[in-house]
C-alpha cells in the first residue's frame, strides 16, 4: 500500500508538471511553432464552470453518502462536533467585506492552496470508498469525477495565476489530517463518520474556490452576471 | 327559642361568606399552576444576500407566567456562546444577524432558550452554515413593454433585490418568469438564466398577459414570486381580415365558374328541371300558318309535297280540247276545240290533216298524228270535224286529233276568241302541213295564250257569231279542289272510242244526245251539237250548242 501511495504521488508529482501548463504555448521550448493562448475572460469563466461543477459534485456525493450510511439521528451531531473541518495555517474570511479587501493576488493563492489541499485526500476517500461493500456506483463514479476536475481546475488556476500575476506554480502540501494512512486502522464507524466529515468539509471548501473566482471574475471581466442591468 | 335561631341563622350565613371568600380568589389561583415554559423550537434561519441573516422560532407553551426568549449561538471552531445581538429588527420571536455577527463558511449552532419563573425550556439546536441558507428577496422593478412591428413580442425587465450584491460577484442570481393569459389556468414557465430581461414571442392578440419574475442564488432557495405586472396586446394581426378576403374572393370565383356552367348547359338544366311534354305533330303540317290564318297554304303544304301525281295513269292526265279558228270552208262554223288527248287514238287518215292540233310544243313527234301536234299552230284543229282533205267531214266523231303523249308543259289553253269564220279547211291535212295558215292564227293564239298548269281544263262559254266557241280555262277558278273536280263529273260524258278519226263517240247519258252524227257535211252540223270538252279524268263534258246563226 505504502508503494503504491508512493506511485501515486510520484505520478501525480509529475502530471502536475506536466500538465502545468496546458493552455498556453512555452515560448522557449517552441520557438518556430505558434499556437494561440487564451483570452483572460475565457480562462476565468472557464475556471469559474469547473469551480462550480466541482461543488455540484460535492453537494450530490455528501447527500449520496448522508442517505447512505449515516443514520438520522447521527446527522446533525456531526456538524456539530465539525471542528475539524480547518485547521490551518492562514485564516480564510469569512464575510463579504473581508473578502472584498483581499486582493486578487491572495485571491488565487488562496484558491491554489484550498484546492491542491484537497487533492489526496480526494484519492483516499476513493480508495476507502471501495472498501465499504454497499457503496452505491453513483458516489464512486461521482467523486471519482470530483478527483479529476479537482485537478484540471489546479492546472487552470496555476495558468491563471501566470498570466494575471506573472508568476510561477506554487505547490503546497496537502491537508495532514486527511491522509489515509493516519485512518488506516479505523473501524467501520469511525471511518464513516470520518469519510462524512471528509465529504462535507469538502464541499465547504468547494464553495469556497467558487466563490472566490466569480468574485475574481467580476472584478476582471465584465460578465453578464455581474453586470448592474 | 328565637335567639337559639338567629344563633344559628348567624352561624351558617359567616360559614357562608368565609367560604365564598376562600372560594373566589381560590378561582384563579386553583386552576393556574406555574410551570415552566414549554420548549420552543426553531422555525428556520435565512439570509437574504450571504451577509446578514435571520433566524425566527416557535415558542412553546408559555406555562402560564410571562416568558422570555433568547438565543443563544457557538461558532465552530470555538466554544464561547454568544447571545442574538438583535431581538427587534427581523420582529417577534426572531434574532437577526447583522454584517458584523455573520460569518460565511462557519458553522453556528444555534439554540433558543424560553425562561419563566418557573424555570426554563430550550430547543434543540441547530446548526447553520450561512452559505445554504440564502434566499434573496423577489425581483424588483419588473416592466414589460409590448414591441410593434412585425412580430411584436413583449420586453420584460427587472432589477434584482436591491440587497443583493451581484456587482462584485458575491452572489450570482438566476431568474425565472411566469407568464400566462388572462384567461388561462396554467402558468407558462421560462427561464432567463442569469439575464435581466427577457422577450416573449407568439402573442395572441387582443389579449391581457400577466408576468412575474423571481430569482435565486446559485446554491441557494427561490424567492418569492414579485407582483404580477399586466399588459395588454393590441389586435395586431391583420392576417385575420385578409384570411376572410381570400376566402370570400375564392368562393365568389368559384360561383362565378358555376354561373357559367350552368348557363352553358341551360337547357339541359332546364330539361332536367322540367322535362317537357311532347307534342302532337303531324308531318307535313305547319301550325304557325295556321295560326296566320292561311288555310290554303296549309293545305297545299299538306298535298304538294306527297302528292305525287301519277304520270303513268293517263285517266288522270289533263285532256283538254283546243278550239282554233279553222280557215276550213266545210267545217264551217263548227267550233275548234283544243284536245289533248292521251290516248293513242290513230288518227292518221287523210283528214287528219287537221288535228287539233293545238297543243303545243310537244305534240309527240313519233305519231303520225302528231303531226298535226307539231304545230301549234295549225288552226285548223276541230274535234268533231274532221275536215281532212275532202273526206273529212265536220263531225266530231272521228276528228283527228292530235295525241299528245305526254304533257306538254305551259299548254295553252284554248280560250280564245276568233272573229274569223271557222272552216273546215280541208285543204289542209293533218299531216305535215305546218304552214298553214300558220300564223294566221297562231299570232293570234300565241298572242292571248294564258299560261296555265297542265291539268287544267277550259270550259265554254259561248258561241259566238261566228260560231266560235269561246273557251275559257277552268284554272281561272282560284280554289279548285278535288270536291269541285267530282262535282263536275257529273256532267260530263266519257268518251267511248273514236271513230274514223273524226268522230266521237260518247257513252250514253239519258240526257246526253249521242254526239253520234252522221252526215258531217254540213258544217253547221246538228244544231244541238254537243260540244266536247274533255277533261281530264277521260269524261268528255257535253253541253248544248246554239248555234247562232
Amino acid at each position: 500500500m505504502n508503494k503504491a501511495q508512493g506511485s501515486v504521488w510520484l505520478l501525480l508529482w509529475f502530471g502536475r508538471g506536466m500538465l502545468g501548463y496546458p493552455l498556453e504555448c512555452r515560448a522557449a521550448a517552441d520557438a518556430g511553432r505558434r499556437c494561440a493562448s487564451i483570452p483572460l475572460d475565457k480562462l476565468l469563466e472557464r475556471v469559474v464552470q469547473h469551480a462550480e461543477l466541482i461543488y455540484r459534485l460535492s453537494e450530490e456525493s455528501c447527500t449520496l453518502f448522508e442517505e447512505m450510511f449515516i443514520p438520522l439521528t447521527m446527522r446533525a451531531q456531526q456538524i456539530r462536533g465539525g471542528n475539524t473541518c480547518s485547521t490551518r495555517t492562514f485564516a480564510i474570511p469569512g464575510s463579504k467585506s473581508e473578502v472584498q479587501q483581499i486582493s486578487d493576488k491572495w485571491l488565487l493563492h488562496t484558491v491554489l492552496i484550498l484546492i491542491q489541499s484537497w487533492i489526496e485526500p480526494l484519492f483516499s476517500l476513493q480508495a476507502t470508498l471501495d472498501r465499504y461493500d454497499n457503496a452505491p456506483e453513483v458516489l464512486l463514479n461521482k467523486t471519482k469525477w470530483m478527483s479529476s476536475k479537482l485537478v484540471s481546475l489546479e492546472q487552470g488556476v496555476t495558468v491563471l495565476i501566470r498570466k494575471m500575476l506573472g508568476e510561477g506554480t506554487v505547490t503546497t502540501e496537502s491537508h495532514q489530517s486527511w491522509t489515509v494512512a493516519a485512518w488506516e486502522s479505523a473501524d467501520m464507524m469511525e471511518s464513516i463518520t470520518r469519510d462524512y466529515a471528509l465529504l462535507s468539509c469538502f464541499k465547504k471548501d468547494a464553495h469556497k474556490v467558487e466563490t472566490f473566482l466569480k468574485l475574481l471574475r467580476c472584478r476582471k471581466t465584465g460578465s453578464l452576471s455581474c453586470l448592474p442591468i | 327559642m328565637e335567639e337559639v335561631f338567629a344563633r344559628a341563622w348567624r352561624k351558617t350565613g359567616t360559614r357562608l361568606m368565609l367560604l365564598h371568600l376562600l372560594l373566589l380568589p381560590a378561582g384563579p389561583t386553583n386552576g393556574e399552576r406555574f410551570d415552566p415554559p414549554g420548549k420552543p423550537s426553531l422555525i428556520s434561519c435565512r439570509s437574504p444576500e450571504k451577509e446578514t441573516f435571520t433566524c425566527w422560532w416557535e415558542p412553546g407553551s408559555s406555562g402560564g407566567l410571562p416568558t422570555t426568549y433568547s438565543l443563544f449561538y457557538r461558532k465552530e471552531n470555538s466554544d464561547e456562546v454568544y447571545e442574538c445581538p438583535d431581538y427587534h429588527t427581523a420582529g417577534e420571536n426572531s434574532c437577526f444577524f447583522d454584517k458584523n455577527h455573520t460569518s460565511i463558511w462557519v458553522n453556528y449552532n444555534i439554540t433558543v432558550v424560553a425562561r419563566n419563573a418557573q424555570g426554563s425550556a430550550s430547543s434543540d439546536p441547530v446548526d447553520i452554515d450561512v452559505m445554504y441558507i440564502v434566499q434573496p428577496h423577489h425581483p424588483e422593478n419588473v416592466t414589460v413593454s409590448l414591441v410593434q412591428g412585425e412580430n411584436p413580442y413583449l420586453q420584460v425587465k427587472w432589477e434584482p433585490p436591491h440587497m443583493v450584491d451581484t456587482r462584485s460577484g458575491w452572489i450570482t442570481l438566476s431568474y425565472e418568469l411566469l407568464v400566462k393569459r388572462e384567461k388561462d389556468d396554467k402558468w407558462q414557465e421560462h427561464f432567463a438564466g442569469q439575464q435581466k430581461q427577457y422577450q416573449l414571442f407568439s402573442l395572441h392578440p387582443g389579449v391581457t398577459y400577466m408576468v412575474k419574475v423571481r430569482c435565486k442564488p446559485d446554491h441557494g432557495y427561490w424567492s418569492e414570486w414579485s407582483s404580477t405586472t399586466y399588459v395588454d396586446v393590441l389586435d395586431y394581426i391583420p392576417r385575420e381580415r385578409s384570411m376572410w378576403m381570400l376566402l370570400a374572393v375564392f368562393l365568389a370565383f368559384v360561383f362565378l365558374i358555376l354561373t357559367w356552367v350552368l348557363t352553358l348547359k341551360k337547357n339541359s338544366v332546364k330539361h332536367w328541371l322540367l322535362p317537357p311534354v311532347p307534342g302532337p305533330k303531324i308531318k307535313g303540317f305547319d301550325s304557325r300558318l295556321l295560326k296566320m290564318g292561311k288555310s290554303e297554304e296549309i293545305f297545299n303544304a299538306l298535298i304538294s309535297p306527297g302528292f305525287q301525281v301519277p304520270l303513268d295513269s293517263e285517266d288522270l292526265l289533263v285532256d283538254y280540247l283546243e278550239v282554233s279558228d279553222s280557215p276550213w270552208p266545210e267545217s264551217g262554223h263548227t267550233p275548234l276545240l283544243d284536245r289533248k288527248d292521251q290516248g293513242k287514238d290513230p288518227v292518221g287518215d287523210d283528214c287528219a290533216g287537221d288535228v287539233p292540233a293545238v297543243v303545243a310544243e310537244k305534240c309527240g313527234g313519233e305519231e303520225p298524228e302528231a303531226q298535226g301536234c307539231r304545230q301549234n299552230e295549225d288552226p285548223h284543229a276541230r274535234v268533231g270535224l274532221l275536215p281532212g282533205n275532202g273526206n273529212c267531214q265536220p263531225c266530231v266523231q272521228d276528228p283527228p286529233y292530235h295525241v299528245s303523249e305526254e304533257f306538254p308543259k305551259g299548254l295553252p289553253p284554248v280560250a280564245w276568241e276568233n272573229d274569223k269564220p271557222p272552216s273546215c279547211s280541208g285543204s289542209t291535212p293533218a299531216r305535215g302541213n305546218s304552214d298553214l295558215s300558220n300564223e294566221y292564227v297562231s299570232e293570234k293564239w300565241q298572242g292571248s295564250f294564258p299560261v296555265t298548269k297542265p291539268d287544267q281544263y277550259v270550259e265554254v262559254q259561248k258561241v259566238n257569231q261566228e260560231n266560235t266557241l269561246i273557251l275559257k280555262p277552268k284554272a281561272e277558278e282560284e280554289t279548285e279542289d278535288l270536291l269541285q273536280l267530282a262535282l263536275r263529273e257529273q256532267d260530263y260524258s266519257k268518251v267511248s272510242k273514236l271513230v274514223n278519226d273524226r268522230i266521237l263517240l260518247l257513252e250514253t247519258r239519258p240526257a246526253d244526245p249521242s254526239s253520234r252524227c252522221g252526215t258531217g257535211s254540213s258544217p253547221a252540223g246538228p244544231p244541238a251539237k254537243p260540244a266536247l270538252h274533255q277533261l281530264q279524268n277521260g269524261y268528255v263534258e257535253t253541253f248544248n250548242l246554239q248555234p247562232s246563226h
